[in-house]
């Protein structure tokens, strides 16, 4: 009988836990970090790597996709997983396939600009001076990558504007950026600065900043070889052969170019690829399989793209020289000094129109696989600048063996597929 | 190569089954007289197993066997009332009178009750409730009606319950199905029911995919399993599905899927009665491609690997998969205590080279009745379930996307030794899943009772995928170890007390609480860069990373009922239920789900004259799902850079964010004919899911995007609308004393649309799947082609609508025959149709110029592949230059109606004559079974298998690169079909 009323206690003590339990449905979960948070003055630091993260995954996905159209690289049949869809095998940037490019660049405005929103609202006393140059530097690169890669600027929602809005909200971050005393975060600031001015065709300040730019300056995006996709350098991971083969030197300029000092492959230390003796991934529309000879400038996981350096600079300053100077042989002694650096041979040209056409190869050169050749094919066909391109990057040849097989060239990403479904500021 | 498998924890388990058993078998007491007798069913004659017969009052008992005999020993001489019980049939009850050694010999026959209007059901009522009581329709699976018990509780379940859709995905071993009841309530969150097990709530959503925490997020054989398919069916007693929020809003926030309750078996009074069973089989997969023989005439019979079309080419790496299963059970008791001990193990051979899985089981259930107003119900079982399988689907290092992209693949060609390269990845994965749980009955008077029901479900899974080291895609070698722990804790209480109003008038209020504790846990650690061959762990690493991901969710609250009867005919249940739940946003209050529903037991009224029985019943109630966890706050994630501390978007929040209300309507009637030889049930149901979470998109200027992607919000903007009717009927064509031929049929239709507010645009929820306002949810849309069958080029349309995805109609078939000699044969089967499916897999391959057995018929016009990129096309229609010519072709195209025929099971139980069988058991049979033997698709379908339409991953907590309501809808990518299984089991009961 006393084991009975002692289940009958038992059940009246359940009973009694029952209601309590349900009375309390307060759960607190570790992991995700509540937004009050970063208004933390601890969070500076991370606030600031976000911003500087989200930059390198825009400008990953940018540099790659762009290269493409750019025909910095030839299509190699993939298509899926870090491939290169059939309109982009073709030089189309489509709507529908640019969500990615357009989200995460403005993932990165985003995080730069409500991250000095955020720190901007510290005390002054708790504010970090080094955190907030670099989240200054960071605003400003991701100004500069969405002014020269979109089409147009979609401002949180708002309604279409000219793509310079993006450059000139990145003059004001490189010129706060400017203002900090780390000559690191200063160059940087001075040297993407330059590049804007170009942009916005202002050349007398372009110039100017570029003058400031010493010998062996560099500012480069890191990436990391530590497990993660998402950080590593894309360009990379889709030559890589594992699995990947995506995309190949082949049918490219870079092919053959340069090799009169060491012979094969190549000469020009600049634009390294391999002869793999393979094919691509898969086959292509336009020319079957495709050999696999890719490059090698992005040679692993955690290499770094630049943005900003020296060389550019340089080359800014020859540009002007011989497009708003007349000064020819002026320009062509810088492009030849770069050449000379890289243990390449001097060029001589006695036209304006040569002269650019060496000046628009050596831009092809320096700064192959960073992101920024769209943007200078797009100011120069927007200026008509004169300057030929080498064949295999133009438009129109469909020659099986020897053309570039772009059908048409799309010279900036149009706003994405999922902002036109979104936003209802925008106009057709 | 195969993966090691670790059977040694297997045994063990086995043994402990076996020693348990043995210890709980109670010897038998000498007594002085017996009763003897075969049972047969009053209508057909046919023996009936499992019915439970006891002397009342004693505790002496037994379960009768396969040829309907039963023996109870030892019975001491005096005056008994025999009771004979099964669900499904009348209560049989006689006075029998035992003397001093004699036999008491009585054959009777028991009356199947089609409606069984006094059955007790248990899921959706508040404590037990009578079916004449009930309001809605309460489907019942009854594993004594089932020959031969499936591999696992998806199969037991797929056609046999109307309104119930059971995907099974894939191939794969371990793969687990998903379940769907009356289409989805839900774009963006789970639409899996709720499962509890003897009254323990489990989890129901798959386990987690077997994949590494970083990288792309398919290196995997990318299927999940079920926690539903931990139990052991031959445990299974019987299985009870509420389908809509009509009978589910006594559960709550989280039941608007429907509920599934499966009850175990529980012991018997009387004497020990064992039952053992060896099942052997072979599972092989059926030609899921296209015809070889329908190739273009420039196209070999076989791929280098000797592939065929067929088979997608797969066919080299195909086994013909062996598989086995043993269980033994014993079951017995007395008055106070009776008990049911099982164990059970399954080794099985997938048909995919990695392929494998062996599954052990115990349990143990035990009935206390330690006074006549108390009772103690304590079930547990534990279950280990090891698979390990081949990487598969859309993964660039899986066999069948290597070999269904031929030479386009990440090889270059279709050699079998490179190929092979890629089984050196191993992905094994360990399941250890125990679940206890008691409930405790006390009724301290007539009128009052109460139920407290505790339970504990933990779940441990290892997942494990190792690329070793020289393993062609990773010659460094990467392995991830994924130990994820699932634990739901549950109270739940009722109390009823009953009463008279009047003498017509009866009412039983009932009241209650429940707490839902839900709780998972993962720790990841991955290491890439291994220094050398060997067998690697995580440690021995160049580079090492950790993951963590916790989450808890409570869910409680309260309800009251109240059921009012006249003359025990008329019934009017009114009730309510309030939740709380910790994912509410924090502006949220409680949540309240009020129900009603009324029945009328027609036939019990004097007027009725015909013969036969007839119930008009109907309910209307509310019940909701919850938003996941984290929905409701903003929040930012930790997502380092390098290694460098950075945060990252993660969730935008929403301060009001709740749980979605659906509410339905049901309408129907039970209904008997010919003396009850035709059953029909009939029902109507209307669903209306209000606040329905969708996950926005949001504007991506605005630059909140999580580190997968993604921007979307859940936000409470929706409507989800279902309708449809069920029907059920069954019945026996012909009968005599040695032949008996029974039908049966169900059918269920679905329609389903969105309501989406006009601010907000179509949701793309993956697969070609789409959220659209005023269409069905989901439903297939994209680009088509205007004139397909026309010899031009493609006119391409945006945005056709080419339909659900979901299927609109569902009919099956089944039949039992009887025959001479004890002879059983059952079959059944089932059509879908009315839906789409899109077969990616098809598209991925086209695109990179694959030449794609989905497209003989179009290259038969062709006097060579080339001629596709010369552009001499002149003979395709514009569909076939959409789907096939690379430059043109996309997922939408390959979007086809995706109508289908199966015949899911036949079996033939043969009785082990028992001239046969001695004194070495007191009954045996062999059953022959078929499952999936045979597929039927509609002329438009060009390869695969419509159902084939992946589990991928619909866990909202692991990592899946996907938004709220991806994976919601069914497409087919790179795997293969469920095999067709045929065994042979022997079962022995002594």
């Amino acid at each position: 009988m006393t084991s009975i009323t002692n289940i009958k206690r038992l059940f009246a003590a359940s009973l009694a836990a029952v209601a309590v339990s349900s009375c309390d449905t307060e759960v607190v979960n570790p992991g995700p970090i509540d937004s009050s948070f970063l208004d933390d003055p601890a969070s500076q630091l991370a606030i600031a790597n976000g911003a500087g993260r989200a930059l390198a995954d825009a400008l990953n996905w940018i540099s790659y996709t762009s290269a493409a159209i750019a025909r910095e690289v030839h299509p190699s049949g993939s298509t899926g997983s870090f491939g290169i869809s059939p309109n982009q095998q073709d030089g189309r940037l489509e709507e529908d396939e640019v969500g990615a490019h357009w989200s995460f660049s403005h993932r990165a405005r985003f995080l730069a600009t409500n991250g000095l929103e955020r720190i901007d609202g510290l005390d002054p006393a708790d504010q970090d001076q080094e955190q907030l140059a670099q989240l200054y530097l960071w605003a400003g690169f991701t100004h500069r990558l969405l002014g020269e890669s979109m089409c147009q600027a979609v401002i949180d929602g708002g309604a279409q504007q000219s793509h310079r809005v993006h450059l000139n909200d990145a003059l004001a971050a490189f010129n706060q950026a400017a203002s900090f005393g780390d000559s690191e975060v200063q160059n940087a600031a001075i040297a993407g600065r330059a590049s804007v001015h170009v942009q916005l065709g202002d050349w007398d300040s372009a110039v100017a900043d570029a003058a400031r730019i010493q010998p062996g300056m560099s500012f480069v995006m890191p990436y990391f070889s530590i497990g993660d996709d998402a950080q590593a350098n894309r360009i990379h991971r889709a030559s890589r052969a594992q699995p990947y083969k995506a995309h190949t030197t082949r049918f490219t300029w870079v092919e053959g170019y340069g090799q009169e000092p060491t012979g094969s492959p190549y000469g020009d230390p600049r634009i390294p690829y391999v002869v793999t003796g393979t094919y691509g991934d898969a086959a292509t529309g336009c020319c079957g399989s495709v050999d696999f000879n890719p490059q090698q400038k992005h040679g692993d996981d955690d290499s770094p793209i630049e943005l900003a350096s020296y060389e550019e600079m340089q080359l800014i300053i020859a540009e002007d020289l011989i497009l708003h100077r007349n000064d020819i042989q002026g320009g062509m002694a810088i492009i030849n000094s770069l050449r000379t650096a890289a243990g390449m041979n001097a060029e001589s040209a006695g036209t304006l129109t040569d002269a650019m056409t060496f000046l628009k190869r050596e831009h092809a050169i320096e700064m192959w696989l960073e992101g920024r050749r769209l943007a200078a094919l797009r100011r120069w066909n927007a200026t008509q600048t004169p300057g030929d391109l080498h064949p295999l990057e133009q438009v129109g040849d469909g020659n099986n063996t020897t053309g570039s097989h772009l059908e048409t060239r799309d010279f900036c990403f149009p706003i994405s597929e999922a902002e036109w479904d979104t936003n209802p500021n925008l106009t057709r | 190569m195969k993966p090691p498998v670790r059977p040694a924890s297997a045994s063990p388990i086995f043994g402990l089954a076996t020693a348990l058993v043995l210890l709980l078998a109670q010897p038998a007491v000498s007594q002085t007289g017996s009763v003897t007798g075969r049972i047969t069913d009053a209508a057909s004659g046919a023996a009936l197993t499992q019915v439970q017969t006891y002397l009342e009052g004693t505790g002496l008992g037994t379960l009768s066997r396969t040829d309907g005999r039963f023996v109870i020993l030892n019975v001491p001489t005096g005056d008994y009332v025999l009771l004979a019980e099964r669900i499904g049939y009348a209560g049989y009850r006689s006075e029998i009178t035992i003397t001093d050694g004699v036999t008491v010999e009585l054959d009777f026959v028991m009356v199947s009750e089609a409606l069984g209007l006094d059955e007790i059901v248990v899921t959706g009522t508040a404590g037990a409730a009578r079916r004449r009581e009930i309001g809605n329709t309460i489907a019942q699976v009854t594993t004594a009606d089932v020959l031969e018990s499936p591999q696992n509780v998806d199969a037991l379940l797929q056609g046999r319950v109307a309104g119930m859709q059971v995907f099974t995905a894939s191939g794969n071993a371990g793969s687990g199905a998903r379940i769907r009841l009356r289409g989805n309530v839900s774009v963006a969150m789970s639409n899996q029911p709720i499962i509890y097990v003897d009254g323990v709530r489990i989890r129901s959503d798959g386990f987690h995919k077997n994949v590494p925490p970083t990288g792309y997020p398919g290196r995997s054989g990318n299927d999940v399993s079920s926690p539903l398919n931990s139990i052991n069916p031959s445990d299974i007693e019987r299985i009870e599905v509420i389908k809509g929020a009509a009978a589910t809003t006594l559960y709550g926030t989280e039941a608007a899927a429907g509920v599934i309750q499966i009850f175990t078996k529980r012991g018997h009074r009387g004497g020990a009665q064992w039952t053992v069973s060896v099942e052997q089989g072979v599972a092989r997969l059926q030609p899921f491609g296209f015809p070889s023989s329908e190739r273009p005439s420039w196209e070999d019979a076989t791929s280098a690997a000797g592939g065929t079309s067929d088979f997608m080419f797969i066919d080299p790496w195909l086994r013909n998969a062996h598989q086995q299963r043993y269980a033994v059970s014993v079951g017995g008791g007395g008055e106070s205590l009776q008990y049911f001990v099982s164990g059970a193990l399954e080794d099985d051979l997938g048909v995919l080279p990695n392929d494998s899985q062996r599954k052990s089981n115990i349990r143990g259930n035990f009935t206390f009745s330690p006074a006549t107003n108390l009772q103690v119900q304590w079930n547990t079982s534990f279950t280990n379930d090891q698979f390990s399988n081949t990487a598969a689907g859309n993964n660039a290092h899986g066999l069948t996307l290597n070999v269904y992209r031929r030479s386009r693949n990440y090889f270059g060609n279709e050699e079998k030794e490179n190929l092979d390269k890629l089984l050196g990845q191993e992905i094994t994965t360990q399941v250890d899943h125990f679940i206890t749980g008691g409930t405790a009955t006390y009724s301290p008077t007539s009128n009052f009772s109460n139920r407290l029901s505790v339970g504990y479900d933990l779940a441990q899974q290892n997942n494990r995928n190792l690329r070793p080291f020289g393993f062609v895609r990773a010659p460094t070698g990467i392995l991830a170890d994924n130990r994820s722990e699932f634990e739901t804790l549950t109270f739940d209480y009722v109390g009823t007390l009953s009463f008279d109003l009047t003498d017509a008038v009866g009412s039983a209020l009932s009241f209650g609480g429940q707490s839902v504790t839900s709780e998972v846990s993962q720790t990841v650690a991955y290491g890439e860069n291994f220094p050398g061959p060997g067998s690697p762990t995580v440690t021995t690493a160049g580079t090492k990373l950790g993951f963590e991901v916790r989450e808890r969710v409570v869910n409680a609250g309260f309800f009251a009922q109240n059921v009012f009867d006249y003359r025990d005919r008329y019934f009017l249940t009114a009730g309510m239920r309030v939740d709380g739940n910790s994912a509410f946003g924090r502006d949220f209050g409680l949540q309240a789900y009020p129900k009603v529903s009324g029945s009328w037991v027609v036939s019990d009224e004097e007027f009725w004259s015909f013969d036969g029985q007839l119930k008009l019943r109907a309910a209307w109630g509310q019940s909701g799902r919850a938003p996941g966890a984290f929905d409701a706050v903003q929040t930012y994630d930790g997502v380092g850079w390098g290694t460098q501390p950075a945060f990252y978007p993660r969730v935008l929040g929403n301060a009001e964010l709740g749980p979605e209300r659906t509410a339905e309507l049901e309408v129907g009637f039970d209904a008997t004919l010919f003396s009850d030889r035709l059953a029909l049930e009939l029902t109507y149901y209307d669903q209306h899911t209000t606040d329905a979470l969708f996950a926005v998109r949001q504007i991506p200027s605005l630059g909140f995007i999580d580190s997968n992607g993604g921007s979307s919000q859940l936000e409470n903007v929706g409507e989800i609308f279902n309708s449809g009717i069920e029907a059920v009927v069954y019945g026996t064509l012909f009968e005599n004393e040695a032949w008996s031929f029974d039908l049966g049929a169900t059918a269920y239709t679905n329609s389903s649309s969105a309501g989406l507010p006009e601010a907000f645009a179509p949701i793309a929820v993956g697969g070609n799947g789409w959220v659209v306002d005023s269409l069905p949810a989901p439903i297939i849309r994209g680009e088509c082609v205007e004139n397909p069958d026309e010899i031009a080029e493609p006119i391409i349309v945006d945005d056709c609508d080419y339909g659900p995805n979901a299927p609109t109609h569902i009919f099956g078939i089944n039949t039992n025959i009887s025959m001479p000699g004890g002879l059983r044969f059952s079959a059944r089967g089932e059509y879908q149709g009315g839906h789409y499916v899109t077969a990616g897999v098809a598209n991925s391959a086209v695109s990179r110029s694959v030449i794609w057995a989905g497209c003989y018929d179009a290259y038969s016009k062709l006097s060579s592949f080339e001629d596709i990129a010369n552009g001499n096309l002149s003979n395709w229609t514009a569909l076939e230059r959409a789907r096939c010519d690379r430059r043109n072709t996309d997922s939408n195209f390959w979007a086809e109606k995706a109508d289908f025929f199966k015949i899911r099971e036949v079996a033939l139980m043969v009785p082990v004559p028992e001239s046969l069988l001695g004194d070495a058991a007191s009954s045996a049979s062999i059953t022959v079974s078929g499952r999936n033997i045979f597929r039927w698709t509609n002329p438009d379908w060009t390869h695969f298998d419509p159902e084939m339409g992946g589990n991928n991953d619909n866990n909202p907590v692991t990592r899946d690169g996907a938004d709220p309501g991806d994976f919601l809808v069914a497409s087919i990518s790179e795997h293969i079909p469920a095999p067709a299984v045929w065994t042979v089991a022997l079962r022995m009961v002594f």
